[in-house]
C-alpha cells in the first residue's frame, strides 16, 4: 500500500530510487539558476514589505516564506530533476527463476493453503501476469531445487517431494548453468528453510563478484504457528548391554509456552520409556532426561516422539528415529594393585553381578609375588604386569592402584600412556600410599594421561577426611548420577566421608571434575573423581583411599546399592567407546534412498599402529539382499573409505572384513545404516525471512512477499545485472511537485484572504 | 622340594623374627587405629566402648589431617561368653601376644600394610564395620547377646569376613553351631575342599594339619577332647563368597603365640602362619 502511494507521488517505486542516482538535467548553468532563485526570493519578500491590511510582521514573514518555497519548486522543475539508472537492455538479458521443490513447500499456512500455492499460482503458470511481464523483458530460465538444482522445462514436473533444501547450492548451480549469458538476476522462490548444513554466506561472495543480484520471494507465513519439534536426541551409537542410560531429548517449541507434553520412546513400535517436559517460549529449547534401560542386545530402531499437539500444522517434526546398538560383550579391565587392599575385594564384589564387566586382578601380595584373579588361563599375567603392548592392549580398561611408579620400567610407563592415547583404552588411577604424586608419577608419561596435575611428593604419614560433593557436571554425569531406585541417597554429601592419602587439588585444562571433597578447612578442596579425554581414550583419577566405606559403613543400609552402582557406572564409563583394532563408522547413521553416506574404516594392528596395505571390503545387506563394496586407502584421512548408497528402505547391516595382503584375516567390524524417507524438511521449517532478506540485500536484490511481487520485473531491470544501458528518467513531472506547489499557493491565498490582503 | 624350601623360609622368619618380645619392638608412638587393650572383667558382657577412637578413621565426622589409616588391622572379636576358666573372657585367649606375633609375621612375609598392634572390638560396636577382617577364638564358649548377633550378621552381610579358631570336639562344635544359627538360621555350614581359593590365595595348601596348643604339643598330642580330625568349614553368602571360615579341632592362635619357642614344633607354626596369611589375603580380595 505504502509502496503504491509512493509510486503514485514520485512516479517510481522506492527500489528504483534506491538503485538510481538523482541529477538535474537542465542545460542551463547552475549559477544562473541560483541567481534566479535569489532574485525570486528578494522579489517575494519585497512584495510583502509594505504594510497592508492587519497583517503583522510574523504573518508577512510566513507568507513570503510560502511564496519563496513555491517559486523555488518552480525553479526546481525548470532545472529538470531526473533519475539516472543502469537499466537492462530489453530482451537481451536472462533471468533465472529458482523454484523450491522440497517437501517443506507442502506445509500449510494460516489460510490452510500449502506454501507451494504461491509457486503454482504465480510462477508455474505460463502466461501469468507476472511471468508475462518478466518474459517481455528477459529470457527466463526456470530451475527447480531441493538439495540439488536442475533445469525445469516443464512446470508440471514440480513434485514438492525433495528431501532437503539448499538454497546456496541451487544458486551456484543456476549461476553456473547460465554462465556465458548476460544474467540480470536470479529469482528464488522458497521458504528459505535450508537444512543441508550449508548456509547462504558461502555463496554470497561468488554472486557478489559476478554482480548477480538475487531476488528472493518468501513462501510461507512469517509469523510462528504453534509447533513442537524434537530438535535432537543425544544418543550414543552403541551401548553395553545392561547399561542404564539417561538420554537428553532436546525439544524446541514455539507458541506453546508452559504446556507440558509427553516424550515417548518407542522400540519397534512398543513404548519403552516416557517422560514429560514443560515447554518454554519462542524457539527456546527444553531438555528432557529420558531413562532407557533393559534393552536386549542387538540393533534397536528407537523413535523419540511428542504426540501431535492441538493447533500444530507440522506433525512430521514431532519425532526422530535413531539407531542404537546394544552390545552384549564382556569388557575386560585389568586392575593392578601393588598391595593387598580391601578396595580390591569390594570393587570385585560391586561389579560381580555385571556380566559385561570382567575385572582381571593382578595384586602384588609380596615382592615379586602376585595373586591373579579372574584370569582366562594359567598363563595370563603369570609374569606380572604386561611387558608388551600386545599383552596390555588386549584389555579395554586399566586400573592402577597403590603401585609406586618405580615398579614400572620407562617403557611400561610409556606403554600405559599409549594404552590411553593410541589404543583408546580407559585408565583409572586409584588413591593410595603409592599412587599419584606420592607414588612418584609426577613427570612420568602416565601423568600426562591423568586429568589432574601431579606434584612430586613423598608417601604421607597422615591423611585427610573428605566430605564428598558432586560438581555441576557430576550431578548428571553417567558415572556419578544418583537418581534411581537402588540408592537410598540422593546426594553424595549424604554418604560417609572418605579418606585420602594423596594431595590432589588441581585439574588439568580440559578435564572435568565429577566429585570434589572438602576437608572442612576453608578453601581446602580436593579432587575426588575427574576425567579427561587423552588421545583416543579416557584418563580418570579417583584419589581416595577407601570407597569401600560406602559399602561397609554402619551408616549405609545393607540393601543400599550406591557403592555397587558407583563402580558399575564408573567401569562402564571407563571402557565406553573404547575402539577395536578395526572400526567402521558412517558419516550418518541414517539416510534416504538418494543420498549416499561415507563408510570409513580404520585398521590397526595388535599394537594399535595403522595398517595401510590391507584389503578391506564391506558386505552391505539390507531387506532385499546385499552386495560387497571394496574400500580404498585414503591417505589424507589415514583410513579406508567408500561411498554407500543403498536404494531400498530399511535397516542395512554393514560387515567389514579386513585381510592382510597375503589374505590372512586381520579383523572385522560391523555397523548399521537405516534407510528411510527423510522428513528433515519438516524440521526448522518455519519461513526463514531473515535469511532470504539478507541474501537479497547482500547481493543487491530485494526480498518480496506475495503483496509486493508486482514490482519484481521492473526491479530486476534496474538492479544493475546483465547488459545495461544508462537511462535517465524525468522527475519534473512527478505528481508530488505539482501537488506541493498547488498546496503552497492555495495556503498563501487563503491566508491572504483571512488577513484581508486581497 | 618346594614345600621344603618354604618350610625353611617361614621357619627362619619364625625363629629369627620372633626371638625378641614383640612388645620391645613396638614403635614408641601408638599406631593408627589401634585401640588400647580393653580391661574386661567377665566375658565381654560388661564391656562398653571398648574400642577407642584413638586415631582410628571415623566415618561421620569431618576433620583435617588424621594419622594415615592402614590397609589391614588384625581385629579380634570381643564377644560375650561363658566365663569359666578365663580371666578376661574366652575371646581373649592368647591375646594379645598371638595377635602381635602374627602381625609381625604378616608384615615380614607379605606386602600387607598392617600396624603391629592388636585391635580388639566388640561385635555390637558400629566401628566394627571399619575392619572387614575379624578373628574369634574359643568359640566353644561363645554366648552372643542379641545386639552382638545382629551386629555380626550385618557385618558379614555388608562384606565382613570372620575367622573362628581354637575350639575342639563335638560339644564345642555344637555351641558354635548354635551361635551361628542365631546369626544365620538358614545358611548351611559347609566343608571347605582343599581346592577352595582360600587354600591357594598366597601359599598353596595341599593338606590340613592339626595344629595343637603348646601344652598338648609338649606331650606329643595334637588333639583335644574328641576332636581328632581337623576341619575347615565355612558359611557362604548368596554369591558363594566365604563369609565365615571355621577352623575346628585346631588352634592356629597358639601356634602364632608360641612360634618363637624352641619346644613348639616348627611344622605346626609354619602351617598356622600359612593358613593365617591365606585367610587374610583371601579376605582382602574376595
Amino acid at each position: 500500500m505504502m509502496e503504491s502511494v509512493f509510486e503514485f507521488l514520485f512516479k517510481y517505486r522506492p527500489f528504483v530510487f534506491q538503485e538510481g542516482e538523482l541529477t538535474l538535467a537542465t542545460p542551463w548553468p547552475l549559477v544562473l539558476l541560483l541567481v534566479m532563485g535569489v532574485v525570486v526570493a528578494v522579489a517575494a519578500f519585497m512584495s510583502y514589505r509594505s504594510p497592508r491590511g492587519d497583517a503583522g510582521p510574523r504573518t508577512r514573514t510566513a507568507l513570503s516564506g510560502l511564496r519563496v518555497v513555491a517559486l523555488s519548486l518552480v525553479l526546481l522543475a525548470l532545472a529538470q530533476p531526473a533519475l539516472v539508472l543502469t537499466s537492462t537492455v530489453p530482451e537481451q538479458n536472462f533471468v533465472g527463476v529458482l523454484l523450491d521443490d522440497s517437501k517443506s513447500m507442502r506445509i500449510p499456512g494460516a489460510d490452510g493453503a500449502p506454501r507451494h500455492e504461491l509457486v503454482d499460482s504465480v510462477f508455474a503458470i505460463p502466461g501469468s501476469p507476472l511471468m508475462q511481464r518478466l518474459e517481455e523483458r528477459f529470457a527466463v530460465r526456470t530451475f527447480r531445487f531441493s538439495d540439488i538444482a536442475e533445469r525445469l522445462d516443464d512446470l508440471s514436473e514440480l513434485t514438492y517431494d525433495g528431501s532437503g533444501t539448499d538454497v546456496g547450492a541451487a544458486l551456484l548451480a543456476a549461476q553456473e548453468q547460465l554462465t556465458g549469458v548476460p544474467l540480470a538476476g536470479l529469482v528464488v522462490v522458497s521458504d528459505g528453510a535450508t537444512n543441508t548444513g550449508s548456509d547462504f554466506s558461502q555463496v554470497l561472495l561468488p554472486l557478489q563478484s559476478a554482480g548477480v543480484p538475487v531476488f528472493t520471494v518468501g513462501a510461507g507465513d512469517a509469523g510462528s504457528a504453534p509447533d513442537v519439534q524434537i530438535e535432537r536426541v543425544e544418543l550414543p551409537a552403541s551401548v553395553l548391554a545392561g547399561s542404564s542410560m539417561l538420554v537428553n531429548v532436546v525439544v524446541k517449541a514455539s507458541g506453546m509456552r508452559g504446556r507440558t507434553v509427553p516424550i515417548q520412546v518407542l522400540d519397534g513400535g512398543s513404548m519403552v520409556a516416557t517422560e514429560s517436559a514443560e515447554l518454554r517460549g519462542e524457539d527456546e529449547t527444553t531438555v528432557a532426561l529420558v531413562r532407557l534401560e533393559a534393552l536386549a542386545s542387538g540393533v534397536h530402531e528407537l523413535e523419540f516422539r511428542v504426540p501431535p499437539q492441538d493447533g500444530e500444522r507440522v506433525a512430521e517434526n514431532n519425532s526422530r528415529a535413531m539407531l542404537l546398538e546394544v552390545e552384549d560383550r564382556t569388557e575386560k579391565i585389568l586392575y593392578f594393585e601393588g598391595e593387598p587392599r580391601f578396595e580390591v575385594k569390594f570393587l570385585r564384589r560391586a561389579v560381580r553381578d555385571d556380566d559385561n564387566i570382567q575385572v582381571v586382578v593382578l595384586q602384588r601380595t609380596a615382592e615379586n609375588k602376585y595373586l591373579r584373579l579372574d584370569v582366562d588361563d594359567s598363563e595370563q599375567l603369570a609374569g606380572g604386569f604386561p611387558k608388551t603392548r600386545k599383552e596390555l592392549f588386549a584389555y579395554r580398561g586399566l586400573i592402577i592402584g597403590s603401585v609406586e611408579a618405580s615398579y614400572f620400567t620407562h617403557d611400561q610407563l610409556e606403554m600405559i600412556a599409549d594404552f590411553v592415547r593410541r589404543r583408546g583404552g580407559g585408565l583409572l588411577m586409584l588413591g593410595g600410599t603409592d599412587s599419584f604424586g606420592e607414588g612418584g608419577y609426577a613427570g612420568t608419561p602416565v601423568a600426562d594421561a591423568l586429568p589432574v596435575v601431579l606434584e612430586a611428593a613423598q608417601p604421607r604419614e597422615d591423611a585427610d577426611t573428605l566430605r564428598i560433593t558432586a560438581t555441576r557436571p557430576g550431578r548428571s554425569h553417567p558415572v556419578t548420577r544418583l537418581q534411581g531406585s537402588q540408592s537410598t541417597f540422593s546426594t553424595w554429601s549424604d554418604l560417609p566421608a572418605l579418606i585420602t592419602v594423596n594431595d590432589v587439588r588441581s585439574l588439568k585444562p580440559g578435564a572435568t571434575a565429577l566429585l570434589r571433597g572438602s576437608t572442612g578447612a576453608e578453601g581446602d578442596d580436593r579432587i575426588v573423581l575427574a576425567t579427561q579425554r587423552y588421545g583416543r581414550g579416557t584418563g580418570m583419577a579417583l584419589p581416595v583411599h577407601d570407597t569401600w566405606t560406602w559399602q561397609m559403613s554402619a551408616d549405609i543400609p545393607l540393601e543400599d546399592m550406591t557403592h555397587e552402582r558407583f563402580w558399575r557406572q564408573l567401569l562402564r564409563w571407563l571402557v565406553d567407546g573404547v575402539p577395536e583394532p578395526v572400526t567402521a563408522t558412517l558419516s550418518a547413521p541414517e539416510t534416504d534412498a538418494e543420498t549416499p553416506v561415507e563408510l570409513r574404516v580404520e585398521v590397526m594392528d595388535e599394537a594399535y599402529l595403522g595398517v595401510e596395505n590391507a584389503q578391506v571390503s564391506a558386505a552391505v545387506s539390507g531387506p532385499a539382499g546385499g552386495g560387497s563394496i571394496p574400500l580404498r586407502w585414503n591417505a589424507e584421512e589415514s583410513a579406508y573409505t567408500a561411498s554407500i548408497s543403498p536404494s531400498e528402505p530399511g535397516l542395512h547391516a554393514i560387515e567389514v572384513g579386513v585381510n592382510s595382503v597375503d589374505g590372512s584375516p586381520i579383523g572385522s567390524a560391523q555397523t548399521h545404516l537405516r534407510v528411510a524417507d527423510s522428513n528433515r524438511e519438516f524440521f526448522d521449517a518455519g519461513m526463514n525471512t531473515s535469511a532470504l532478506q539478507r541474501l537479497a540485500e547482500e547481493t543487491g536484490g530485494r526480498f518480496y512477499d506475495r503483496g509486493n511481487l508486482d514490482g519484481l520485473p521492473e526491479d530486476i531491470q534496474v538492479a544493475g545485472g546483465g547488459i545495461t544501458v544508462t537511462e535517465s528518467r524525468d522527475l519534473w513531472d512527478a505528481p508530488v511537485l505539482f501537488l506541493v506547489l498547488v498546496g503552497l499557493v492555495a495556503t498563501e491565498w487563503v491566508v491572504r484572504r483571512r488577513k484581508e490582503l486581497v | 622340594m618346594i614345600a621344603g624350601l618354604r618350610y625353611l623360609a617361614i621357619g627362619s622368619v619364625l625363629v629369627g623374627g620372633l626371638s625378641a618380645s614383640p612388645a620391645e619392638e613396638r614403635p614408641a608412638e601408638n599406631p593408627v587405629g589401634v585401640p588400647a587393650a580393653p580391661e574386661l572383667a567377665d566375658g565381654a558382657s560388661g564391656a562398653d566402648g571398648a574400642a577407642s577412637e584413638d586415631g582410628a578413621p571415623t566415618q561421620s565426622s569431618t576433620q583435617a589431617s588424621i594419622p594415615r589409616p592402614r590397609e589391614f588391622y588384625f581385629t579380634r572379636a570381643m564377644y560375650s561368653g561363658f566365663s569359666r576358666g578365663f580371666s578376661r573372657g574366652s575371646w581373649s585367649t592368647d591375646y594379645p601376644k598371638a595377635d602381635q606375633q602374627f602381625l609381625m609375621l604378616i608384615r615380614r612375609l607379605t606386602n600387607v600394610d598392617a600396624p603391629e598392634r592388636e585391635n580388639p572390638i566388640r561385635l555390637d560396636d558400629p566401628e566394627l564395620r571399619r575392619f572387614p577382617f575379624l578373628y574369634a577364638v574359643e568359640v566353644g564358649y561363645m554366648n552372643l547377646t542379641p545386639p552382638e548377633i545382629e551386629g555380626l550378621r550385618d557385618y558379614l552381610l555388608a562384606g565382613g569376613f570372620l575367622v573362628v579358631d581354637d575350639f575342639w570336639g563335638s560339644r564345642e562344635w555344637a555351641n558354635l553351631e548354635f551361635e551361628l544359627r542365631q546369626v544365620f538360621p538358614e545358611r548351611p555350614i559347609v566343608e571347605l575342599p582343599l581346592d577352595h581359593p582360600i587354600f591357594h590365595s598366597y601359599y598353596d595348601i595341599e593338606k590340613l594339619v592339626q595344629v595343637p596348643s603348646i601344652n598338648y604339643a609338649r606331650r606329643g598330642v595334637t588333639w583335644e577332647r574328641d576332636g581328632r580330625v581337623p576341619h575347615a568349614r565355612g558359611i557362604l553368602d548368596d554369591d558363594g563368597r566365604l563369609m565365615v571360615a571355621i577352623n575346628w579341632n585346631t588352634d592356629l592362635g597358639d601356634a602364632w603365640e608360641w612360634a618363637e619357642r624352641p619346644e613348639y614344633p616348627l611344622a605346626f607354626s609354619t602351617f598356622a602362619v600359612e593358613l593365617g596369611v591365606n585367610m587374610i589375603i583371601y579376605a582382602m580380595s574376595h
